[in-house]
């Protein structure tokens, strides 16, 4: 455990002293200021911060990349790889180990927003449930996009692909399913049953409902068994990707 | 000779069809100081590589300490320190943090890494770099911070591959010091293509090429291998001011010379001598020219029989030359 923290310790330095990681928590703080501005700071409108947190996968999508990209093709690239798995460390601890660090500094970026929440709280009386719901449903999906970001980062040595590769992947679940869902339900007057099927299988799969429901206060368990075994599935991915590398 | 600490047996590695390493054997006697010489591309790497756990062997056995590469990695990894080659490290973080982290994976206790990372630093000239950031220091500090982290865990097995590189001939001198200090507590397996390190350093060589074991022994089994083989020796070059025909028959008459060159002739006649080169001669030869008024200028020695070995037997157009002299 104490491998794994220090790994993870490293790792979030790493990402203080690179100058992206400021640009995308800058980009990320411009993008929900502007939901803050258009969907909840309004006069007379209720205190509702809930669309904030709804489209907030949106810039995540897009950010995430950019805090995973270098996690293990930088390795590669550099050759440092040899010297961390000449060490005394399990491969599961270095998996463990760069995921939680990403994920820290993930809570790091997506706390940031806490300031649009204070601004609202001056101003009017929101709820802070649905607040504490939504961070932790930000929380879910953000283990979900790190380890999806670190699994394409396994994959090469090179960042701009892997950044790609999980932006892509990270798009398809945000944006595309759902709309491809909707488009079929659209389109299909009277669709067959499997059709059905498909179309709500896509649509649980996106990002967009399963955070309107955070957002409204809502913890249903099976979003959060969602964003677990997905989270779960990717970090099992990466691990094995990393122990394949051995092979070649 | 006591037990040894690196067992290698029929150990392969395949990229293909590719043979990089093919069954190779060696041991390394414990507290030993070992060789490993190759010209690149022979497989030195790719050994270290499966010795280190990096990569596992595609056939064969190799243990390090007792425990198995392959089934008891972590095992073997707790118990080497290794220098891979170029010394990859993290630009952005201080020698110091960087020290304590790759300590901390390490395992070594929060109570004791403070003073480890000092007396490494110290070890390894490191010490009044410990703030500094790692992405300014020169080639030279980067290589030495990478033995620094070898020897964190003070470990019974030290790899190193090409320590020295990057280094000034200062610090080449130290390094060997340091080096030869380790042996005794430490078993070093140390891969170069640096002959006169070799020589200098370690108490047996291994000779790598084209992926096979191509000769093992001392230096001087493996001087002697190649004087069995017939392949030139070291020369004597003798530059004395004085009658050329006269120089050349005084020192042709000498005890052990067995062949004179002519270099170069005039006022000042450069020979080369070739045949049993040791001190007496050169004592003699220096004692004669004086005695007889002419005026030694310069003595030197050149082409070390070993280099001239290594060079034959690695050559890709000798393959018949394979030696294994009894270990």
């Amino acid at each position: 455990m104490v491998k794994t923290l220090s790994i993870a310790r490293r790792e979030l330095m790493g990402l203080f002293y690179s100058p992206i990681a400021y640009v995308v928590l800058v980009v990320y703080l411009l993008f929900v200021g502007v939901l803050f501005s258009l969907l909840v700071f309004a006069p007379g409108a209720v205190a509702d911060p809930g669309p904030m947190f709804e489209w907030n996968h949106l810039a995540l999508m897009f950010v995430v990349p950019f805090i995973t990209m270098a996690l293990f093709s930088e390795e590669y690239r550099s050759g440092r790889i040899e010297t961390l798995r000449t060490s005394p460390v399990s491969d599961f601890s270095i998996v463990m180990g760069k995921f939680l660090g990403a994920l820290t500094f993930y809570c790091v970026i997506i706390g940031s927003s806490l300031v649009y929440v204070l601004i609202l709280s001056i101003f009017g009386r929101p709820d802070f449930l649905p607040v504490l719901t939504s961070y932790f449903g930000l929380v879910l999906m953000g283990m979900l996009m790190v380890s999806i970001g670190l699994f394409f980062s396994a994959c090469t040595q090179h960042q701009v692909l892997a950044a790609i590769s999980s932006c892509a992947t990270l798009v398809t679940f945000g944006i595309l399913l759902q709309a491809i869902g909707g488009l079929l339900g659209s389109v299909i007057s009277q669709p067959p049953a499997w059709l059905n099927t498909a179309q709500r299988v896509m649509t649980y799969m996106s990002f967009e409902p399963q955070m309107q429901h955070f957002s409204m206060g809502l913890v249903d368990t099976s979003h959060v068994a969602y964003f677990l075994t997905g989270t779960f599935f990717f970090l099992m991915l990466t691990y094995l990707v990393l122990e394949s590398r051995k092979w070649r | 000779m006591s037990s040894p600490d690196i067992v290698v047996d029929k150990l392969t590695k395949a990229y293909g069809k590719f043979l990089a390493v093919d069954q190779i054997s060696f041991e390394v006697p414990r507290g030993s100081i070992v060789g490993f010489l190759g010209p690149n591309g022979a497989g030195k790497t790719t050994t270290i590589r499966m010795l280190t756990c990096f990569m596992p062997p595609t056939s064969g056995r190799a243990s390090v300490g007792g425990y198995d590469v392959f089934s008891q990695s972590i095992a073997v990894r707790e118990r080497i320190g290794y220098l891979p080659e170029n010394a990859p490290t993290y630009t952005e973080m201080r020698v110091g943090e960087y020290l304590a982290y790759r300590g901390r994976l390490h395992g070594i206790a929060r109570s004791e890494l403070k003073p480890r990372v000092a007396a490494v630093a110290e070890k390894c000239w490191l010490g009044d770099r410990l703030r500094w950031p790692i992405g300014t220091l020169s080639k030279g500090y980067r290589q030495r911070l990478g033995i620094a982290d070898a020897l964190l865990n003070n470990p019974p097995v030290l790899i190193l591959d090409e320590p020295t590189v990057g280094l000034d001939p200062t610090q080449i001198r130290e390094t060997r010091k340091m080096l030869a200090e380790l042996a005794g507590q430490h078993t070093v397996l140390l891969s170069t293509h640096i002959l006169s390190e070799v020589e200098l350093t370690c108490q047996r060589v291994i000779i790598i090429g084209r992926g096979k074991i191509l000769a093992q022994g001392t230096p001087d089994e493996l001087k002697q291998e190649c004087a069995r083989r017939g392949l030139p020796g070291s020369k004597l070059v003798v530059e004395v001011r004085g009658p050329g025909p006269q120089i050349r028959m005084a020192l042709g008459a000498m005890p052990g010379v067995e062949h004179v060159e002519v270099l170069g002739d005039g006022p000042v006649c450069t020979l080369a001598l070739s045949g049993k080169l040791d001190g007496a001669l050169r004592e003699l030869i220096a004692s004669t020219v004086v005695g007889r008024g002419w005026a030694l200028r310069e003595m030197r020695t050149t082409g070390t029989s070993l280099e001239e070995f290594f060079v034959q037997i690695t050559d890709p157009g000798v393959d018949a030359g394979r030696a294994s002299v009894a270990a």
